[in-house]
């Protein structure tokens, strides 16, 4: 019997092997590469020998004052946008399961954005915050603001930059908030009404509550996705001026596509890697810790 | 016999097709790549029509977007992949390149063709260490574009030598430039003085460079607008690079607002569009001008703006000239053919080339829509008929003319030309665009741009970079 589950245990590695062969090669081979690469002083342009520095890509990244520049920039960019776009979202869909006149027009409507390529985004985006041609700085023309340098101006572009990336997600969110609300039990809003329960009491104690698991999870999906932000950086500001408005992705772009310096490039990803990973566990742990409250 | 009288039958025909392909490349394939098209690749595509026709071989044209042309060009001729014929690039990987490139033989290097070729391009844009190693199949360069319905009207005229004191005409100086933008300048009206670009990744630093070239392309001191030639210590801090950025920094006052973010794709059209009055680009703003544009009829086009001072890094001072130096810019410089040694088929391919470079398929190439290519042979400038479909005559001997004068400009200044050439001017933009924005004061901006140079020749050799500058700007090795 014991030499039967003795075979048996040699069939199933037999059977998982390959399956293991090709996750090893697809998926973690090119990650343990780069690793490799980012120990190394490597660059395609001009085409020089490679050489082992150890941490020392690592030690550039995390003393380079671009780097911390395109971390904050990116956090910005993310976390305010990541917070209009849930509470705008979840009051949109609350909007549209209360299904009010025209309902399944807006729903229609307000997933558009969604499917509109980044890139055509942030052209559409340039054409109306342009200084002197766009419909926006028209507007502010006319009410005596004048020309509003909404993409020069540092502090100006990042605030385009959040209006676009709200824009562009909030139906996300609206859309999984709707999916969660309609899958709630009616059951127990009904029982709510009949006691008198007020509108805003039902949402504190039951909705929320019972949409946190899902809010906690279209928040992270919203902030890992933001964090990625290149397109409409790149197209609106080209990350200017200077570096004032460069993502995270972008600077790794510019160093991988523009100066082809493979082994800071790589050493760039795994500290973005690491970086997400940081943020995502304890942004984890602290949603653990309020869903538990409310539960 | 009926089989041996219709073989018979067939040898003249066979004989016919055989003349067709003259030379007869039946069989080759060449693979020819370049950018993703239509600029460059619809020319290199139409070429290879016509080669095919010609030749009987088959051409391919394999497109790439323009970020990965260079790695795939670079990594397929390292390691000896042959897996290009022909490569269509850009001058200023030729230094990285050259070493992989097969030599033009000698054959194209002689008579008529070759001959038709501008000097500039053909002896030193085309050569690397005494070589040809590359055709040139496109010129650019930098010029001025302004409108005729403004400059050349009388009461402007009389009003701009009434205010400035001398004749309204195409700016010789960079002083009489922004005179004449500050003249036109006028918002209220939806006129603006100028436009240039200004945009971080929008091509801002070869604008900056035309700016540069004028105070520091030194005629007494050869190759030394960027890096001392002897040293190669990075020259962008001095004072002819610090007047040339406060000037480029000044010409903001007279641009339409918003002009910090407009590359050169945003140039072309407020000129084309009489948004301004002037513009600095190359030689798509006055295509675009006449045939799209609401200036049609009346597209200028002159060298850019010369200088009666420029800097020398070696006394320190500045050189002064009695009449204004013109040092015109060639920014980017064109397109480029070359053959990789590893070719299977160079033979083949350098006749693709020829074709490609000729000047009938060339002729037809720069007045072709969305081909990208501009003129570079002296039957491109001189053959104005060629361009009545674009131009009218006035406006065609004008751009053709200020191109003509630029290439034939003795102290015509050609583009950096170095391996890790966007390292290089990756830091340059950074920088450049923070003083642009009033985020740091001009000089300290140039600082660092010098400081990081510095260390990005020490990282990439600097006993190798200075070869490749010096064989850059044509000077012999030290």
């Amino acid at each position: 019997m014991a030499q039967t589950a003795g075979r048996g245990d040699s069939i199933k590695h037999a059977f998982i092997g390959p399956a293991f062969l090709v996750v090893l090669v697809v998926t973690l081979f090119p990650l343990i590469y780069a690793l490799v690469i980012s120990f190394q002083a490597i660059r395609l342009v001009p085409p020089l020998p490679p050489r082992f520095v150890g941490f020392g890509n690592y030690a550039e990244i995390l003393s380079s004052a671009r780097f911390w520049g395109s971390m904050w920039t990116t956090s910005v960019i993310v976390f305010i946008s990541v917070a209009f776009q849930y509470v705008i979202g979840f009051a949109l869909a609350l909007a549209l399961h209360h299904n009010v006149a025209g309902a399944s027009l807006y729903r229609v409507t307000f997933l558009l954005p969604m499917f509109l390529a980044p890139v055509c985004v942030a052209l559409i985006a340039r054409m109306v915050f342009h200084p002197y041609l766009g419909p926006v700085n028209d507007a502010m023309g006319m009410l005596g603001a004048g020309n509003i340098p909404f993409l020069t101006e540092p502090n100006l572009a990042i605030a385009v930059l959040i209006t676009i990336e709200i824009w562009q997600w909030t139906p996300f969110v609206a859309l999984l908030m709707l999916a969660g609300l309609q899958s709630l039990p009616g059951e127990v809003f009904e029982a709510a009404k009949v006691d008198n329960i007020p509108a805003w009491r039902r949402f504190r104690d039951i909705t929320f509550p019972m949409l946190l698991p899902l809010s906690v999870a279209v928040v992270f999906i919203r902030l890992i996705e933001g964090f990625k932000v290149i397109d409409t950086v790149f197209v609106l500001t080209g990350g200017g001026p200077g570096t004032a408005t460069e993502t995270l992705t972008l600077f790794a772009y510019n160093e991988g596509f523009k100066k082809f310096n493979l082994g800071m490039t790589s050493a760039l990803s795994f500290t973005f890697l690491i970086v997400v990973i940081v943020f995502g566990t304890l942004y984890l742990a602290a949603a653990q810790r309020v869903t538990r409250r409310y539960a | 016999m009926k089989k041996l009288l219709l073989t018979a039958a067939l040898v003249p025909f066979a004989g016919a097709a055989w003349a067709q392909c003259a030379p007869d490349y039946s069989g080759v394939t060449l693979t020819v790549s370049t950018q993703n098209g239509p600029f460059i690749a619809s020319a290199m595509a139409m070429a290879a029509e016509s080669f095919e026709e010609k030749t009987c071989a088959t051409v391919n044209v394999v497109e790439f977007p323009f970020g990965e042309l260079y790695p795939k060009f670079l990594t397929s001729m390292s390691q000896q992949t042959g897996d290009f014929d022909v490569i269509g690039f850009v001058p200023a990987w030729l230094p990285d390149f050259a070493s992989y490139l097969s030599t033009m033989p000698a054959a194209l290097r002689e008579g008529g063709d070759w001959e038709d070729i501008h000097p500039v391009y053909r002896e030193r844009l085309m050569v690397w260490n005494g070589e040809v190693k590359s055709a040139t199949m496109d010129g650019d360069m930098h010029m001025l574009n302004y409108r005729a319905d403004l400059m050349d009207d009388a009461d402007n005229q009389a009003a701009f030598e009434a205010e400035y004191g001398y004749p309204l005409a195409a700016p010789l100086t960079w002083d009489q430039y922004y005179d004449i933008a500050e003249f036109f300048h006028d918002p209220d009206n939806g006129v603006f003085g100028t436009a240039e670009a200004y945009r971080r990744g929008g091509q801002q630093f070869w604008y900056f460079f035309s700016h540069a070239a004028s105070y520091t392309n030194n005629p007494n001191n050869p190759g030394s607008m960027f890096f001392d030639p002897e040293t190669m210590d990075a020259q962008l801090n001095n004072p002819g690079w610090l007047r040339a950025l406060e000037d480029y920094k000044k010409g903001l006052d007279f641009n339409p607002p918003g002009a910090l973010n407009n590359g050169s794709g945003d140039v072309r059209p407020l000129y084309a569009g009489g948004t301004v009055a002037m513009n600095l680009d190359w030689a798509d703003s006055g295509v675009l001008g006449a045939t799209e544009g609401s200036i049609a009829g009346n597209v200028r086009t002159a060298m850019l703006p010369g200088s009666t001072e420029i800097w020398n890094h070696k006394t320190g001072e500045w050189d002064t000239f009695d009449e204004p130096v013109a040092s015109p810019f060639l920014a980017f410089g064109g397109w480029q053919l070359a053959v990789p040694a590893d070719s299977r088929n160079q033979e083949a391919a350098w006749a693709y080339v020829a074709e490609l470079t000729s000047p009938e398929m060339s002729g037809r190439a720069i007045v072709t829509a969305n081909t990208g290519v501009n003129p570079y042979r002296f039957s491109h400038y001189e053959n104005i008929d060629n361009w009545l479909s674009v131009f009218t005559r006035e406006e065609a001997e004008s751009y053709l003319g200020a191109q003509r004068a630029s290439l034939d400009a003795p102290n015509v200044a050609l583009d950096l030309r170095l391996p890790g050439f966007f390292s290089y001017t990756e830091i340059l933009e950074i920088e450049l665009s923070k003083a642009l924005a009033g985020e740091v004061e001009p000089q300290a901006a140039l600082d660092t741009i010098a400081e990081e140079w510095d260390k990005l020749t020490d990282e990439f050799g600097r006993e190798t970079q200075l070869a490749a500058y010096r064989a850059s700007v044509g000077l012999p090795a030290n």
